[in-house]
């Protein structure tokens, strides 16, 4: 009976509703201390001085941390983040953003900590800031480092046939700049971590996505050797990018290796706010078509504002511009994409990353050109498609591609030739479709370690983070039939860099098939060891030993031994499978950001949503009656959890679409809050919300990772049905009642159609 | 602007009272801070974990408990405030037998959760929307209860046929795979 196709339930399923399955908020060491940061008030400024005095003379604050200490200290070099080291643990002789922890306080309890920190004085010089990377990327705008004098913090071209001849003499040109604000990921579960020099090295237990990216940033800043730090997580309550590579590890454990203690650190949810948020873009979108819908030329530009800091910046400004052509045949088509600093919160990787904001760019312009064509937007999709065989701007010959079946599943679940409801007096209903395209974080290494132990039970190291997409459940399901046991035999903890081998990331969908695979190949080494430990014990050649249904067996003598019992015999410890996932190509691996060509994913993730809105013209405000979300899939490891991935997709993606949205004034965030700040709740929810998940219908199929594929076309789905509506189109998310009702105002319905 | 409740902060931290509550049917009481939470005492002094700050401003509904069965933010209440009250949890919901609650196992059945950090408070709500007289027992009004606890995971659907299941209605859709 194999487990891939069956809903295995958590293993942890009633602690999960209980509330007693572990966080690393529950984690409590012995005499451990704790951090507040203090924070800088302006979005750019010098740091003249910092004065302790009041601070350190609250009861039971034991030390402020600078980061003049940090930077005068000869043993730590206080910079990281990967590909450019660029953000110091605290601010050194300046701060770039509000919210930019510029000391820490550590006491005895988080309460002393919380009441010292605003009393610790620094003086600063204010210099001049920016906030949007427009301006920022203009010549004598405020440089934010100075080691970037333009601000530049990624750039890459592609170019692919001759887009300047063939938007010449295109038969219509269309010419759109599309918007996407900065928004906050809001995991429910804070970053909180503990870090612990008291045993010699460092440990550290951290709500990340990539516990082994904080190790290797930890040893770095540090020097310690590989290994030399030890990083552990549990359950994550939610990540969502915001917990990709290192957020407030490097702080957390400079202030533990003042205070020679352990130190916690929990931020509150202002400061998860000013810790990470989604890159704000500006598309600027030129597409040439002929007068029968055929799209012979691409332009884009694309300008990703990176925050103050690069965290992956440089490197996801790349994965936007193998991503901005969209999922359509184009011949010529140019395309730059640039990261670029400014004064506000770092940018990282948002679900569906660098993707949604190109996919409202490419997926509304569509339909202004269907509309402008006298086109069915479905029929000028399928049109242009990209398909198996064609060749994609980066020289790339597609395959696997399912475009054509996720449109028929999107026409099908929304009823696309039938009319919308008829709209109550006052209100007009519409209906909308988009897809998108994207790759998976390419190259990347994964590795994963089965270990047989006598007992028959199998022990699965693998550094996987288990953030509720149901990781681990799948990947037990996925080992457990490529071992050809049942998932009940399966024994795995949590990651912990001690003890379970090395993986990039838990992020970019990309864990059931980067670390199903190394678990295919583990479990394919573990076979061969046992099938090797069998012939040895039993005289017979290898390749005779059949290794089947927990047994090892030899037909020709009639020798058949359980594991357990193979071990037994032999007086085996232990047998150990391994195997590596680790593509030796990608982005990173080409010769030049400018000129990108060649393979850059391992496949190319699809999907795409489907939406009917009723939009009242009185108030402008829009409303989701139902949500289709689909996504390809390969194959289904468990239909219930590719549900909730494609659902979570239409609710998440609601948010950026309908409200979500960080402001800035003066250069300050003034709703880091979940007040001023929302995010969905249950009444968002449309009443009817429906998915797929396509699989290729061969057991042979690749897994494709299923955690975002929906959500890059939520929000143009819903803007062009609020087109197909009422006839406006808006070009900036989101889409409130004050920005629909304006744009309403700008182009009356009512007013065309009784003028 | 800050994320921080101001309550705790207008009494000085550092003087203590001793308060006696009923938890989970069971009596305890504690020395605590003046200041300190509810949601502080439950998680850092009387070993509560489903509980959850997220917010801290008593607008997502991860850290809350009931009080006297009512749907309450531990986030921006008081421990003082808990005294001679009755405060369920997560953990106090299950029977005295050890078996989950109706509403936990329905929760369990349908696999509605995913990161799970605020499922134990919504099945509370759910248990409190279930247990109100002046409530209709079906799943909008269920639903209406649910509003102050925010998923970002996006699991509300799956939640909505758990609550279907408990009020023995159909779901609206279940959706296909």
């Amino acid at each position: 009976m194999p487990e891939v196709g069956s809903d295995r339930r958590m293993h942890d399923a009633e602690e999960r509703v209980v509330g007693t399955v572990p966080f690393v908020l529950d984690v409590r060491v012995d005499g451990m201390a704790h951090a507040k940061a203090v924070r800088s008030p302006f979005p750019h400024a010098r740091i003249r001085s910092v004065r302790t005095d009041d601070a350190l003379a609250v009861p039971g604050v034991l030390l402020v941390l600078t980061g003049a200490d940090l930077d005068a200290d000869p043993e730590v070099n206080p910079y990281y983040g990967s590909p450019r080291p660029d953000q110091p643990a605290l601010a050194i002789g300046k701060a770039r953003y509000a919210g930019e922890p510029v000391a820490v306080v550590v006491a005895e309890t988080a309460a002393a900590a919380a009441a010292a920190a605003p009393l610790v004085e620094v003086d600063y010089e204010e210099l001049p800031h920016v906030v949007d990377a427009n301006e920022a990327a203009r010549p004598g705008a405020p440089v934010v480092h100075d080691a970037w004098p333009d601000n530049g913090c990624g750039s890459w071209r592609v170019r692919h046939g001759d887009p300047d001849a063939a938007l010449a003499s295109a038969d219509r040109v269309y010419t759109g700049v599309y918007h996407s604000p900065s928004a906050s990921h809001v995991p429910m579960e804070p970053m909180v971590c503990i870090a612990d020099w008291t045993g010699g090295g460092l440990e550290v237990w951290s709500a990340t996505q990539a516990p082994h990216a904080v190790r290797e940033a930890l040893e770095k800043m540090f020097a310690v050797p590989p290994g030399g730090v030890r990083v552990r997580t549990l359950n994550v309550g939610g990540g969502y990018g915001a917990k990709t590579q290192v957020k407030i590890e490097p702080l957390v454990a400079c202030a533990a290796r003042a205070a020679g203690r352990p130190v916690r650190m929990e931020l509150a949810r202002d400061e998860v706010f000013l810790t990470a948020a989604k890159h704000a873009a500006t598309v600027e979108l030129t597409t040439g078509v002929r007068d029968d819908g055929t799209i012979v030329a691409r332009r884009v530009k694309v300008n990703y504002n990176a925050g103050a800091y690069a965290l992956s910046s440089p490197i996801a400004s790349g994965q936007g511009l193998t991503r901005a052509n969209g999922p359509y045949t184009i011949p010529n088509v140019a395309i730059e994409s640039v990261a670029t600093y400014t004064n506000t919160v770092p940018s990282c990787p948002f679900r569906g990353a660098m993707t949604s904001q190109l996919a409202f760019a490419y997926e509304s312009q569509l339909d202004d050109i269907a509309a402008d064509l006298g086109m069915d937007p479905l029929e000028l999709r399928r049109k242009n498609l990209l398909r198996d065989g064609e060749v994609y701007p980066t020289g790339e010959v597609m395959h696997d591609l399912h475009y054509d079946e996720l449109l028929d599943d999107l026409e099908r679940a929304i009823d696309w030739g039938g009319p919308p409801e008829p709209a109550p007096p006052g209100k007009a209903r519409g209906k909308g479709i988009a897809i998108m395209l994207k790759n998976t974080l390419t190259p990347t290494r994964s590795e994963a370690r089965l270990r047989l132990v006598p007992d028959g039970r199998v022990h699965l190291d693998s550094s996987t983070v288990e953030l509720g997409q149901g990781s681990h459940p799948t990947l037990l399901q996925l080992t457990a039939d490529h071992l050809g046991i049942s998932a009940d035999r399966l024994v795995r903890g949590f990651p912990d860099t001690a003890h379970t081998p090395y993986d990039t990331t838990t992020s970019s969908s990309r864990s059931t098939h980067a670390m199903g695979t190394a678990l295919e190949r583990a479990a394919a080494d573990l076979k061969r060891r046992l099938r090797a430990l069998a012939a040895d014990h039993w005289g017979v050649p290898a390749e005779e030993v059949e290794v089947a249904d927990g047994h090892v067996a030899h037909p020709g003598t009639g020798e058949r031994l359980p594991w357990e019992g193979l071990l037994a015999a032999t007086g085996t410890g232990e047998v150990v499978g391994e195997g590596v996932f680790a593509p030796d190509f990608g982005l990173t691996l080409l010769e030049d950001p400018h000129d990108v060509r060649g393979r850059v994913t391992v496949h190319w993730h699809q999907g795409g949503a489907a939406a009917e809105v009723e939009v009242d013209l009185e108030t402008g405000r829009v409303e989701v009656l139902r949500m289709h979300a689909n996504c390809y899939a390969g194959r289904v490891v468990s239909p219930l959890r590719v549900r909730q991935q494609n659902q979570g997709c239409a609710v998440f993606g609601l948010g950026p679409t309908l409200f979500e949205e960080l402001h800035y004034q003066d250069g300050t965030l003034t709703n880091p809050n979940l007040s001023d700040y929302m995010i969905p709740s249950i009444l968002d929810v449309p009443a009817v919300i429906t998915s797929s998940a396509l699989e290729a219908g061969d057991e042979s199929a690749e897994l494709h990772g299923v955690g975002e594929m929906a959500l890059p076309a939520v929000a143009p789905a819903v803007a062009n049905a609020l087109f197909a509506a009422t006839g406006t189109r808006i070009d900036r998310l989101p889409l409130t009642p004050e920005r629909v009702l304006r744009a309403l105002g700008e182009h009356d319905p009512v007013k065309e159609e009784t003028g | 602007m800050t994320a921080e409740p101001e309550v705790a902060d207008a009494v000085p931290s550092g003087s203590t009272r001793t308060v006696t509550l009923r938890l989970n049917g069971e009596t305890r009481t504690v020395e605590i801070d003046q200041a300190a939470t509810l949601l502080q005492v439950l998680r850092d002094q009387l070993g509560i974990t489903s509980a959850r700050s997220a917010c801290g401003i008593g607008v997502c509904g991860a850290c809350t408990v009931l009080v006297d069965g009512k749907v309450t933010s531990s986030c921006i209440m008081l421990a003082a405030q808990a005294h001679d009250r009755e405060i369920t949890t997560g953990e106090g919901l299950r029977l005295p037998s050890g078996e989950l609650s109706a509403v936990q196992r329905a929760f369990v059945d349908r696999g509605a959760y995913q990161c799970s950090f605020c499922i134990p408070a919504m099945v509370l709500t759910v248990h409190a929307a279930l247990q109100d007289p002046e409530a209709g027992r079906d799943v909008e009004s269920v639903r209406e209860y649910l509003a102050g606890n925010l998923c970002r995971c996006g699991t509300y659907p799956t939640i909505l046929e758990a609550v279907a299941d408990l009020v023995g209605a159909e779901p609206a859709d279940g959706g296909a795979a």
